[in-house]
């Protein structure tokens, strides 16, 4: 009940009178190969389980096809692929993320594992320069949390070089 | 006053207004004496102006009302309809539906006074006024209302429509009201009648009668009023209303208390007197003892309220809903609210077609109850989506109701003499088609009548009827709505199309031999082809044919052309009842499910592969005389899988486009299904061979092929 899990963080932060006027973000803590992707939450509507993936012909290959998420039809792509990593291995832990950009148009990712929900503060996050590579072009920082480094994930450009497509 | 909110249902008003008059003219036209047309253009105009009024549009206004002003003179049979006159109406009602346009897209009405127009009207009015009745012609340039000009009656009872009197004297009472009158006469309170005018530039008379009743009410009691209460109340009167009126005050009292409502021109009021012998009253007024009763029950509103003067019999002028007459039942609803409607019911057949699919995955048994709920929850869904379909369906007259008037315009433009003969107005059509196809239709009735049809004398010489006809006829046509614009003109002459094609560079002279006459007739739909030995104003630009096709197409729907040369063409439009929701088949293709739409698949043939044959490398089978090309949609879908086994029989599904046909190869039939369409967002660029997705039964999500864009 990862859906849950959301929600109960936000709430807990809400009653707590936690963050607002500090400049904080919750990420949701993603793992993605060896490593961690922390995507900001404000883009995430749902995260399902695996579920049976329609493939559609003729598309890059990193879109995996398309998904039915009640009753609306919403594609799905893979986050490996689409960042250079080996192909997905589909296991109980595998689910998408459900991310709204904009009213009405959804897209899903897929991602390895989903692990938890982190706040950070702006200053526990170290932007990235200029010089990005690969991998690199879709991040927008690296955040610290409890000794570990979560790399934060750019949606929006992730998201831009599809539609371009 | 803030009127903004009235805007949209003033928009909507006076475009009804405007096409009403449109068409009213357009019988005036032909029909000058028609009595009944001329009055209900001057009811139009009369609304249309008060209407202008209220939302504070002084220039619309002031040109309503002078039409309003001819036509009121027509109506009183001062002059007669001439058919210069039709022109400057015809073109006061363009100027008018250009403020509207204005007022819909800056909710401004523009500043163009439309001072000719006015000049035009108001000289019509001068003119005539001359020739005919020679006192009112200083009149009419100054003040040019209808008064004038009018014929003052001073009888109040010969004249219906003109004269002013104390029109009272024409109510007839019956016996429950004579019986009212005699109890007032025995209790020493008069009885008077009263004739109400209200302003002619009053917007909301029943309003102001119903102030006129309020104050009335206030010193006596309403016995009986014409028109009734119930039609005041729908403001089913023109300018005047008269009732008969029990109070004790003086006639003079009574005539200032209607005056003090505003916007009522003149109150007449004097004592009732009835042919009924006051004699009888006593006999009568016992009666009345037990009457009220009876009388609340027998007497419809107006008369209702018995003896009790001091207190106002509010419920006489109260509005009764239930018994509001059933002239527009209708609602305006939101189209976003409709698509919403639609979705939820396209959920619900997913929703029952999951269910069927779980009781079959079930095992197959003793659950007889739940497959009749079943089906009976089958029946409920369908009956809703047709029901929701209906609700988003309009009849194409709100859009074809403006092409006779069009045409009539062409005729004088292009000199030729033509009629419009329409058919199937209340064709219904999706709300979002109906809204698209006005375009196109319009270009191709423009080109009916200036390519389509000859010149008149050309006509003649060719021994056909002096008049041209063109036709427009539209139909259902199972799943399709068929719209059929026809001419009896020349038709489309191939050899000049051809000859054109080669002069163009369109195709060379080689392949403009080799092509069919439907090939030929298929280059008028390429951009900027046209035949037209002259430009003119109407047509023959070059744009238009290829607009009208890609229109047409974007709304899933296909244009065809019959030709017949020296006989006339007709233009066939073929469009689907609605976008959202199709019948189709669902075949698997390697693992994967598609869903062909069943209206394109003809025939699904079993075929041998020893029957497939190479034809210039390209693989087609022959059947029943036809050479049918095959698609392998395992190759063209990408579909990763297992050798195919070249010796079982192929199950090939023969689609059609247009007249051509090709054959489809697929692995397997599920079944015919009622799908909805999904769109697949933007994030994703499907393959033209993909026109959506929809959800099966079992929340999987399968791909619609779009046959078309694979032949």
């Amino acid at each position: 009940m990862d859906e849950v899990k959301v929600m109960d963080e936000q709430k807990r932060n809400a009653s707590l009178n936690r963050p607002t006027e500090r400049n904080t973000t919750q990420f949701i803590v993603t793992q993605l190969g060896g490593e961690q992707y922390g995507i900001d939450i404000k883009y995430i509507s749902n995260i399902i389980r695996m579920s049976k993936i329609t493939r559609v012909p003729k598309v890059p290959d990193y879109i995996k096809g398309v998904i039915n998420v009640r009753g609306v039809v919403i594609p799905t792509l893979s986050l490996r692929l689409k960042m250079g990593l080996p192909e997905d291995e589909v296991t109980k832990r595998t689910r998408i993320i459900i991310l709204t950009l904009e009213q009405h148009e959804s897209i899903g990712v897929m991602v390895d594992e989903v692990k938890e929900v982190v706040t950070l503060d702006e200053e526990h996050i170290e932007r990235i320069g200029y010089e990005k590579d690969e991998k690199e072009r879709f991040l927008s920082g690296v955040g610290k949390a409890d000794g570990k480094l979560i790399s934060l994930l750019d949606i929006t450009s992730v998201l831009s070089e599809i539609v371009d497509v | 006053m803030d009127t903004s909110q009235y805007l949209d249902i003033f928009l909507d008003e006076s475009k009804e207004h405007l096409q009403n008059l449109s068409d009213q003219i357009m019988e005036l036209e032909q029909n000058p004496e028609n009595m009944d047309t001329i009055n209900e253009i001057f009811r139009a105009a009369h609304s249309l102006k008060g209407m202008a009024g209220t939302m504070g549009y002084k220039r619309m206004q002031t040109l309503t009302h002078d039409m309003e002003n001819v036509f009121s003179e027509v109506r009183n049979g001062t002059f007669k309809v001439q058919p210069g006159m039709i022109d400057i109406l015809f073109k006061s009602l363009d100027a008018l539906e250009e403020y509207v346009n204005n007022i819909q897209q800056t909710t401004e009405e523009g500043t163009n006074d439309n001072q000719d127009l006015i000049d035009a009207l108001n000289s019509i009015l001068k003119n005539n006024g001359e020739v005919k009745v020679g006192d009112s012609a200083s009149a009419a340039p100054a003040a040019p209302a209808a008064e004038p000009a009018a014929p003052k009656a001073e009888s109040s009872t010969a004249d219906g429509s003109g004269g002013k009197g104390e029109r009272w004297q024409d109510i007839k009472i019956n016996d429950t009201e004579k019986m009212l009158i005699e109890k007032a006469y025995t209790e020493g309170l008069k009885v008077y009648g009263v004739t109400v005018y209200v302003e002619e530039a009053c917007v909301l008379k029943a309003a102001r009668a119903f102030l006129v009743f309020k104050a009335l009410e206030k010193l006596g009691e309403i016995i009986v009023s014409s028109p009734t209460a119930q039609d005041i109340e729908d403001e089913k009167f023109e300018l005047t209303f008269s009732l008969i009126f029990i109070s004790g005050n003086t006639a003079d009292e009574i005539k200032d208390a209607v005056k003090s409502v505003s916007e009522i021109e003149e109150a007449f009021c004097a004592e009732y007197k009835m042919a009924a012998a006051p004699a009888k009253a006593a006999e009568t007024a016992k009666v009345e003892v037990k009457a009220p009763e009876e009388v609340k029950a027998a007497v419809p509103a107006p008369a209702a309220a018995p003896v009790a003067p001091a207190k106002p019999a509010a419920s006489t002028t109260k509005p009764t809903a239930s018994a509001k007459p059933v002239v527009n039942r209708t609602v305006r609803v939101d189209i976003e609210k409709l698509d919403n409607l639609m979705n939820l019911v396209s959920e619900l057949i997913i929703a029952k077609n999951s269910l069927i699919s779980a009781t079959a995955a079930e095992g197959k048994g003793d659950n007889n109850s739940v497959n009749e709920q079943i089906e009976y929850l089958e029946s409920v869904t369908t009956n809703l989506h047709e029901s929701v379909m209906k609700v988003r369906m309009v009849p194409i007259e709100s859009v074809v109701a403006k092409f006779p008037r069009m045409i009539r315009d062409l005729s004088k433009k292009l000199g030729k003499k033509m009629e419009l003969y329409m058919t199937g107005e209340d064709t219904e059509l999706d709300r979002t088609v109906v809204d698209e196809i006005g375009d196109p239709l319009m270009h191709m009735l423009r080109n009916s009548a200036d390519h389509g049809l000859e010149p008149n004398d050309v006509r003649i010489a060719n021994g056909k009827p002096e008049v041209g006809s063109i036709f427009l006829d539209a139909y259902q046509d199972g799943n399709n709505v068929v719209i059929a614009v026809r001419d009896d003109g020349g038709g489309i002459n191939v050899e000049a199309v051809r000859n054109k094609a080669i002069e163009r560079g369109t195709v060379t002279p080689e392949q403009a031999e080799t092509m069919t006459e439907k090939e030929i007739i298929d280059l008028l739909f390429l951009p900027s082809f046209s035949t037209a030995k002259k430009v003119s104003d109407v047509s023959g630009r070059g744009v238009g044919l290829d607009v009208v096709k890609s229109k047409i197409e974007s709304l899933s729907g296909e244009v065809e052309v019959k030709n017949h040369f020296g006989e006339g063409s007709s233009w066939i439009i073929r469009l689907p009842l609605t976008l959202a929701i199709i019948q189709a088949l669902m075949v698997v293709v390697g693992d994967e499910k598609y869903a062909i739409a069943l209206g394109s698949i003809q025939t699904i043939e079993d075929v041998l592969p020893e029957d497939i044959k190479l034809v210039q490398a390209k693989e087609v089978i022959h059947i029943r005389g036809t050479v049918i090309p095959i698609i392998r949609l395992r190759n063209v879908l990408d579909i990763p899988s297992a050798e195919e086994n070249s010796n079982k029989n192929l199950t090939v599904i023969i689609v059609k486009k247009g007249d051509k046909l090709a054959g489809l190869v697929v692995d397997e039939l599920i079944g015919q299904q009622e799908v909805v369409i999904k769109s697949m967002g933007k994030y994703i660029k499907v393959p033209k061979m993909i026109s959506g997705a929809t959800i099966l039964g079992n929340g999987e999500v399968a791909l619609i092929l779009d046959t078309n864009a694979l032949i």
